[in-house]
């Protein structure tokens, strides 16, 4: 089965051309303060919002929306279904030996939904974000350093191309095993361990030359000049207002329509 | 330490006084007692067998050993009027460039032009000066058109060119090329080559660390040889030390360049001679009679990531017989193997048992011993010890397979599928980066297998190896067959191999036109004989 890596979309829009540090900082704090949010309007709304908003600003295409949708949906539906049926409470719905509280879908509908929202706007974040830019303004504008940086990047290449050599690994193995069944590969515990140890052993030889071939390059000479320097402008500041102040509104209505609720919605504090 | 001043008439070039290096938990030393002394603009070439500390010697000159990869080093290095001991090796890399041999181990960075950027960015050269020498470095090595592709998508011959550039950008003082052509195919080797002749032309001290002498346009002026134990065999003129060593290069499995090899062969000195005393000389065999079928492929078509990538392949394994698949980079050369092996998904092959040896046989262990490795589902396997003499890995059977060196890997994986009962015996590029004794052995191999009554293909890039081995040759381009028949006859019809980008090597251009009347076959086995009798 081919392995595909979530890949920045090539496009051009508004999303595209905001400075990454920005957008990982307005991601990361909304995806923070919603951790202290626990009923299910609130991110329902948000969701909502969020996903109008990466759609139109960062033009991505619904199917490369739906497709990037499938493991926040997989990861939210079972938060869903394990909340609903092992929390304590009212029972409103029983099947079989299971029974489903109302706390526990309250609960489980929010943790799904929240869920959803850090799922949509990371999306936008990662489809709409090249990683050499990123690496570039984390160390222009956040000063990491650029043997993080680069060491960042050198291991995405590296991660690029281990699902092929991992085929070829379980290939080769397989032909020695005196009945290989042609067309399918061994997948017994032992077969598969066996392989990991392969591509451990390659992948560390390779990391190794490549953090060599970084530093014969001259990467820890102390100050470096950058060739294309990410810009970081008015523009990033107006973006990060409008979307904090965007999600601050939320809250605030949610909090004035006595929806929104904290930690004590889980009933243990 | 010392600190005295390095002369500064030598500022340029590379000084290196009764260097001796031993890796921790080594029991000899990698290097022993080298002195090299390069004037600036000084360019040699480094030879020896296997093991005999080349790419150490490399990495020394480059700070990586001991900055990066622990070892103790005693003597004097100086390079570019730096001492490499107590300079790290980002600093030595101002005036220091290296280049190796695999793109996938070298080029880090997702895009070209990102790649081009790195080592200007940290040699601090202004932003609005780097694009201007991005694009002037990739012209000098013949690779503007890539300027704007993403690393990944690059062929083996594309990428190395790519990393030359990174290597030349930043105009350093001292290159240092570890072998930079081992893993490609003969169009890449030649497009490489003519990017490094092409800055031959410069002011640069080289250092040059390269086995496939005879598809390089352009060799050094000046030789360097270390033999087995690390230290310096020779030193000179690079056309009169091939010629006054050759024998013992041969015989320590270095590859020589093809004239040299045809002086050895003959002891004589005239082409015109040569060629007559080895078609007088070279044996003659008989062709041999093809036996049944044991693994058939109709109109085969083979599936990669559910694609149809190799299709409408007619071919036929015969038992005593070698195939040779050959075809450009990304021909579907391995596909096609992989079909056969029925580990891809294909339909149209039908027949026998399949044993397969890949091109990394890093890949293919599953053991922590040789030992292991034969026995591995034969575990009565009577006679592992002799078994592994046969394939020169005599007191190895306790030797981790990953530890082995590279030529030792190669014959432990042949051994191992040679070994088992298969009917049909692939193997995939078995000679890649292999020395001259290794390249041997795994020819004498693969044809004693096939003497066995067992059927071999083999996926090569190495047409010489294909002239001594293969009975049969299949041609693929673009996942399909152009050319299918006899080896005497594919080999010989030059311009169907040059219409898919195929060339025959010098040595092989050299025999047809001054030996037609001779098989290929016979001619190359002959002169591999008399070079190194004892291989």
């Amino acid at each position: 089965m081919p392995v595909v890596l979530i890949r920045t979309l090539p496009h051009d829009s508004y999303l595209h051309r905001r400075n990454p540090t920005v957008k990982f900082g307005v991601v990361f704090a909304i995806s923070a303060t919603l951790l202290a949010v626990f009923d299910p309007w609130t991110p329902a709304l948000l969701y909502c919002l969020a996903l109008g908003g990466v759609r139109i600003a960062g033009r991505i295409p619904w199917r490369s929306l739906i497709v990037a949708h499938v493991p926040f949906l997989l990861f939210g539906s079972s938060l869903f279904m394990v909340n609903a049926i092992a929390r304590r409470g009212q029972v409103v719905w029983s099947w079989g030996p299971l029974d489903a509280t109302g706390e526990g879908i309250t609960v489980g509908a929010s943790l799904a939904l929240r869920t959803m929202v850090i799922g949509v706007a990371a999306i936008g974040f990662v489809l709409t974000t090249d990683g050499t830019r990123l690496m570039t303004s984390l160390h222009q504008h956040l000063r990491v350093s650029p043997r993080f940086t680069y060491a960042v990047l050198a291991g995405y290449r590296l991660l690029e191309q281990l699902p092929e050599e991992w085929q070829t690994i379980r290939m080769a193995q397989a032909v020695r095993e005196e009945r290989h069944r042609p067309g399918s590969l061994p997948r017994s515990p032992r077969a598969l361990a066996r392989a990991a140890f392969g591509l451990l052993v390659t992948a560390l030889r390779r990391g190794e030359r490549m953090a060599v071939a970084l530093e014969t390059r001259g990467l820890g000479s102390g100050a470096r000049t950058i060739y294309r320097p990410v810009p970081l402008d008015r523009g990033d500041w107006l973006f990060a207002s409008t979307v904090l102040a965007g999600f601050a509104m939320v809250l605030v209505t949610a909090w004035l329509f006595g929806w929104l609720r904290g930690p004590s919605a889980l009933g243990v504090f | 330490m010392r600190s005295d001043a390095p002369p500064k008439a030598d500022l340029d070039g590379v000084i290196v006084d009764d260097l001796t290096v031993r890796f921790p938990r080594a029991g000899r030393d990698a290097l022993s007692g080298i002195d090299l002394h390069l004037p600036p603009g000084e360019r040699v070439l480094l030879l020896g067998p296997s093991g005999s500390g080349k790419s150490t010697l490399l990495r020394v000159l480059a700070g990586v050993v001991p900055h990066s990869i622990h070892a103790s080093v005693t003597g004097r290095v100086i390079v570019a009027g730096r001492h490499a001991a107590s300079t790290p090796v980002p600093e030595l890399s101002d005036r220091v460039a290296t280049m190796t041999q695999s793109p996938a181990d070298q080029l880090c960075l997702p895009a070209v032009l990102d790649e081009l950027a790195f080592p200007l960015e940290n040699r601090r050269v202004p932003p609005e000066k780097i694009g201007p020498r991005i694009v002037k470095t990739l012209r000098a090595v013949g690779a503007g058109h890539l300027i704007r592709r993403r690393t990944a998508e690059l062929s083996g011959g594309e990428g190395q060119k790519v990393a030359l550039a990174a290597a030349l950008s930043p105009d350093p003082q001292v290159v240092l090329l570890d072998e930079p052509t081992a893993h490609l195919d003969s169009r890449g080797v030649t497009q490489v080559g003519n990017a490094i002749a092409a800055d031959g032309r410069s002011r640069r001290t080289m250092v040059l660390v390269e086995h496939r002498l005879d598809e390089l346009p352009w060799l050094p002026e000046r030789v360097l040889i270390l033999d087995a134990g690390g230290s310096v065999a020779v030193e000179g003129i690079t056309a009169e030390v091939l010629h006054s060593h050759g024998p013992a290069l041969a015989s320590d499995g270095v590859w020589l360049p093809y004239e040299t090899e045809l002086e050895l062969a003959t002891g004589l000195t005239e082409p015109a001679d040569q060629a007559e005393a080895l078609s007088r000389t070279v044996g003659r065999r008989p062709p041999s009679t093809p036996g049944e079928v044991i693994r058939r492929a109709e109109t085969a078509t083979v599936f990669r990531d559910g694609a149809a990538t190799v299709t409408g392949v007619d071919l036929e394994l015969r038992r005593g017989q070698v195939t040779a698949i050959i075809g450009p980079n990304g021909s579907g050369k391995t596909t096609l193997l992989l079909g056969l092996a029925g580990l891809l998904p294909a339909t149209g092959v039908t027949g026998g048992t399949v044993g397969m040896v890949f091109q990394n046989p890093e890949h293919q262990f599953l053991t922590r011993s040789a030992r292991d490795e034969i026995r591995y589902g034969h575990a009565s396997f009577p006679a592992v010890d002799e078994a592994l003499a046969r394939f020169d890995l005599d007191g190895l059977g306790d030797a981790d397979p990953f530890r082995l060196s590279g030529g030792q890997q190669r014959r432990l994986s042949l051994a191992v599928m040679a070994l088992q009962d298969r009917d049909v015996l692939l193997a995939d590029e078995p000679t890649f980066g292999q020395d001259r004794n290794t390249t041997q052995a795994v020819a004498s191999a693969l044809t004693e297998i096939a003497g066995t009554g067992r059927a071999v293909a083999v996926a090569t890039h190495d047409l010489r190896l294909v002239a001594r081995i293969a009975d049969r040759v299949v041609v693929l381009d673009r996942g399909q067959v152009r050319l299918n028949g006899d080896t005497e006859r594919i080999l010989r019809s030059s311009d169907l191999l040059d219409a898919v980008g195929l060339s025959l090597p010098p040595l092989l251009r050299w025999l047809l036109r001054s030996a037609p009347e001779v098989q290929l076959r016979d001619l190359v086995t002959g002169l591999d004989e008399m070079v190194c009798p004892s291989c």
